[in-house]
């Protein structure tokens, strides 16, 4: 560091945080781009095998899918002119559906990010609601919500959906079952993926709001004859905020792989539903398509928490 | 919330009636409806197509040179006639002069020849090249409405090809030009009564009425365009959901009925439900033959003879699961019905033949073990091919195998990467399979001759070899019967190799006002939705 020629110190601090994250989030999609090239290397099954499927095989079908993949390349090269498509924005073409596995994510896309974004503000919004509303109240309505929230995160998102289609698709008549375009559709799937979120995270939020409002400060605000209520929203609220945004890493993962169980289960069109069909096939661009596509979501979500740290814990903002 | 719906789409019907000036006069009212399935195509273009659970819709879009009658005989359809030659090696057809592609190009002779020839092109789907095709030699174009095929070596299968999804005529212009042939989908167009229009990956396909269409297959319930003016088959895997979304009137007409939800569909009075039997190969149970326990045929007897089938498909599929006895399907005018009832379910029996085969020692956990070896044998199922709960169905028998005879059968659920590896490596006892080809003599060369593609096990007899080449070759019915008759016995009874245990069938339950369903008599699989009309 000592070494550094002087030129280096004039670099703003803002714009040498910008470029070390765009270095690591470039390390993270290629470290994932690998993993994901090998993991599907080693994984038992040859692609020729899968290519040739469950029909005829003989030394000279093999032969033709072979040269058409270009299978006959040396391992490297391969890699190589995968990762050199990859940056030119070319994901490949599916082994099973036949057509670039950009046009196929495309139209993928929309449907899972309405999905995830409905689920998590289903999880947020009821998780705050609950936490506040119960946080260092009478022993009853917490306990009973907190059961609430240990059954939503307990029992599969499978369950949680079909208990919800029976109740209110097929008896109630309420929502349709399946349907992307119908935001009516909507509302179904994202409370089967929503509800656990809000589970886990209104448990964690109840224990900081709890935890802060002992704290001197909460005293202090207290004592300057601020109501309760005023209390949770300015002061308690912010601080049992930090360990929830923390999670909210780890929520992308679940929303991300819950899209595939409740898309499946629900009949709609999504990433998770072109993954699981993808991997069953081993269809190797696809799956590879979705790892990469879920390390730049995860780069990006953790992009935005480390800008929502600093936002809400004034500490962070100078380091 | 029907009332609402069906309010609601005679609106939009008619709002669509008035938008386009040449509507058809509708044969019976413009109508529409929705229609779940539990398979979503991975391909639209027929020439692709491999998943019998996608045949209803392959036929909605896209018609074929001949068809097949309730008996199975083959009828004219975009081909008005056909001659064979006396040596059985050229194919003389006249093909309909009033048929049009639904992108308007003429349907003619050299039509046929380009859908022929792409199916040759290397690379555009090398399976029915070599295997549905191996015979083909050329197609001619002697006059617009006459083509003549030349086969380098009669093949008894190859009308049965021509009237396969895989033989339906594709528009030559799509041939030509579709961005995304392969996969199919708008762009690449057939004859047939109904155009596909919309696809949403994942979601659900929609198709609208042909108006022109006025070429169904002779025999065929009605003639002139379809019924319904619109239809939407929603993909919803899961069967439970789909039964919920047809009780609760979110769709008219479902396929794929699990057995715990027959009996409530069927007291419905609302609903009507049928089911059909496929064609093909019953599911059965293929033991390798290539290595011990399976080496021995005591062992492979003793192992159908242990399990009490009629008692396992009762408890598993409630009594809905048809029992087979013979490798072909009892569908096929090819199945061999002296096989019933004559092995299986014996379990004094199992045990004496697994005493005198050696395997007469217990471990501790009471299975039979001989030179110190656990009699165990695997079974490896490729997740993506697991339906019909054949996961629990293989868990009754492990059980059954477990208590009466003192076998380990090993049940695993994997990835097709890792069920082709067991398979390749020859470490499997036994592998689960069924076929739905039309015609049994099809699926029978995929799966006995030694050099078979799924030969799994990896049994070898010229003779059976040859009754299985002469009957291929051949157009005659009554000599095909009395080979694979040879051939059943062999497998099924002189040699045990294979362990027949149900044959598939397809449901269909819908709203009782859904009339014109039914099943494909070829292949046992729900038909398109030409004849299905909404009765008032």
């Amino acid at each position: 560091m000592t070494a550094a020629p002087p030129r280096a110190r004039r670099v703003p601090g803002w714009l040498a945080v910008a470029v070390r994250r765009v270095v690591s989030a470039v390390a993270v999609l290629w470290a994932a781009a690998t993993t994901a090239y090998v993991a599907l290397l080693l994984a038992p099954g040859d692609t020729v095998d899968i290519l040739v499927g469950d029909g005829a095989d003989t030394p000279e079908i093999r032969a033709r899918i072979v040269a058409e993949w270009g299978l006959d390349r040396p391992e490297v090269v391969r890699y190589l002119s995968y990762l050199g498509r990859l940056l030119q924005g070319d994901l490949g073409r599916s082994y099973q559906l036949q057509r670039d596995v950009g046009e196929i994510l495309a139209g993928q896309v929309g449907p899972t990010v309405r999905l995830t974004l409905a689920a998590a503000a289903v999880g947020v919004v009821l998780a705050l609601v609950l936490a506040v509303a119960t946080a260092g109240r009478s022993v009853w309505p917490r306990r009973v919500v907190s059961a609430a929230e240990l059954v939503a995160v307990s029992v599969p998102q499978f369950v949680i959906g079909i208990v919800l289609l029976f109740v209110f698709s097929f008896s109630l008549g309420w929502f349709p079952v399946s349907g992307a375009a119908d935001p009516q559709a909507l509302v179904l799937p994202a409370l089967a993926l929503g509800l656990p979120v809000a589970g886990v995270l209104g448990q964690v939020l109840r224990e900081g709001l709890e935890r802060a409002l002992e704290q001197p400060f909460a005293v202090t605000a207290r004592s300057r004859g601020l109501g309760e209520r005023a209390v949770v929203a300015r002061h308690a609220l912010r601080h049992a905020l930090l360990p929830a945004v923390t999670l909210a890493g780890w929520f992308t993962g679940v929303l991300l792989g819950g899209a595939v169980i409740t898309e499946t289960l629900f009949g709609r069109p999504g990433l998770g539903r072109v993954t699981m069909q993808a991997v069953t096939g081993k269809d190797m661009p696809v799956v590879m398509a979705v790892v990469i596509l879920s390390a730049a979501v995860y780069v990006t979500i953790s992009a935005l928490l480390d800008l929502a740290y600093r936002l809400i814990d004034p500490r962070l903002r100078s380091a | 919330m029907k009332v609402i719906r069906g309010t609601l789409s005679l609106v939009i019907v008619a709002a669509l009636a008035a938008c386009g000036s040449q509507a058809p006069a509708a044969p019976a009212g413009a109508t529409s409806l929705t229609w779940a399935v539990e398979t979503e195509p991975i391909t639209f273009n027929p020439h692709q197509w491999a998943q019998n659970k996608a045949r209803l819709l392959v036929f909605n879009q896209f018609d074929a040179l001949v068809a097949r009658g309730e008996d199975g005989s083959f009828v004219p359809w975009l081909a008005k006639s056909w001659q064979v030659s006396d040596d059985g090696r050229t194919y003389t057809f006249k093909l309909r002069d009033d048929v049009v592609f639904q992108d308007g190009t003429k349907f003619d002779a050299a039509a046929v020849k380009a859908n022929l020839d792409k199916l040759r092109e290397p690379g555009y789907n090398p399976a029915v090249a070599s295997i549905q095709l191996h015979a083909f030699d050329k197609a001619e174009v002697l006059s617009p409405t006459t083509l003549k095929v030349t086969l380098k070596e009669p093949d008894g299968l190859f009308l049965d090809f021509l009237s396969s999804p895989l033989a339906a005529q594709v528009s030559p212009k799509s041939l030509k030009e579709a961005k995304d042939l392969k996969a199919g989908g708008p762009d690449v167009v057939g004859t047939g009564p109904f155009i596909l229009d919309r696809y949403v990956k994942g979601q659900e396909v929609h198709y609208t009425r042909n108006p022109k269409y006025n070429w169904a297959p002779q025999g065929s319930a009605h003639q002139g365009p379809a019924y319904l003016s619109e239809i939407t088959y929603r993909f919803l895997p899961q069967a439970a959901v789909r039964v919920g979304a047809l009780t609760s009137g979110q769709v008219q007409v479902i396929e794929g009925v699990a057995a715990t939800d027959i009996q409530s569909i069927k007291s419905d009075p609302s609903l009507s439900f049928q089911s059909a039997l496929n064609s093909g190969t019953a599911f059965s149970y293929y033991f390798n033959t290539s290595h011990p326990p399976f080496d021995d045929k005591r062992v492979r007897q003793a192992f159908r003879e242990a399990v009490d089938l009629d008692a396992v498909l009762a408890s598993v599929y409630q009594g809905t699961a048809k029992r087979a006895w013979s490798i072909v399907a009892e569908t096929s005018p090819f199945y061999d019905r002296s096989l019933e009832k004559t092995y299986g379910g014996d379990v004094a029996k199992a045990n004496a033949l697994l005493d005198a085969a050696g395997w007469t020692e217990r471990d501790a956990e009471g299975y039979r073990v001989k030179d110190g070896k656990r009699l165990t044998v695997r079974s490896v199922a490729s997740a993506p091919y697991v339906r019909d709960r054949r996961d629990i169905l293989a868990q009754a028998i492990q059980a059954q195998v477990k208590q009466t005879a003192g076998i380990d059968f090993q049940v695993k659920i994997v990835d097709q990467g890792t069920a082709q590896k067991a398979i390749e490596d020859d470490a499997y006892e036994i592998f689960e399979n069924s076929r739905g080809d039309s015609d049994a003599g099809a699926a029978l060369n995929l799966i006995l001759p030694e050099k078979a593609a799924i030969n799994r096990t990896r049994y070898a007899d010229a003779e059976l070899d040859g009754w299985l080449a002469k009957a291929s070759a051949s157009s005659d019915t009554e000599e095909r019967k009395a080979l694979y008759a040879k051939v059943q016995r062999k497998v099924v009874t002189d040699e045990a190799i294979v362990f027949p245990i149900y044959v598939p069938s397809d449901q269909i339950a819908a709203s009782k006002n859904v009339q014109g369903l039914g099943f494909d008599p070829v292949s046992g699989t729900p038909r398109g939705a030409y004849d299905v009309r909404i009765a008032a």
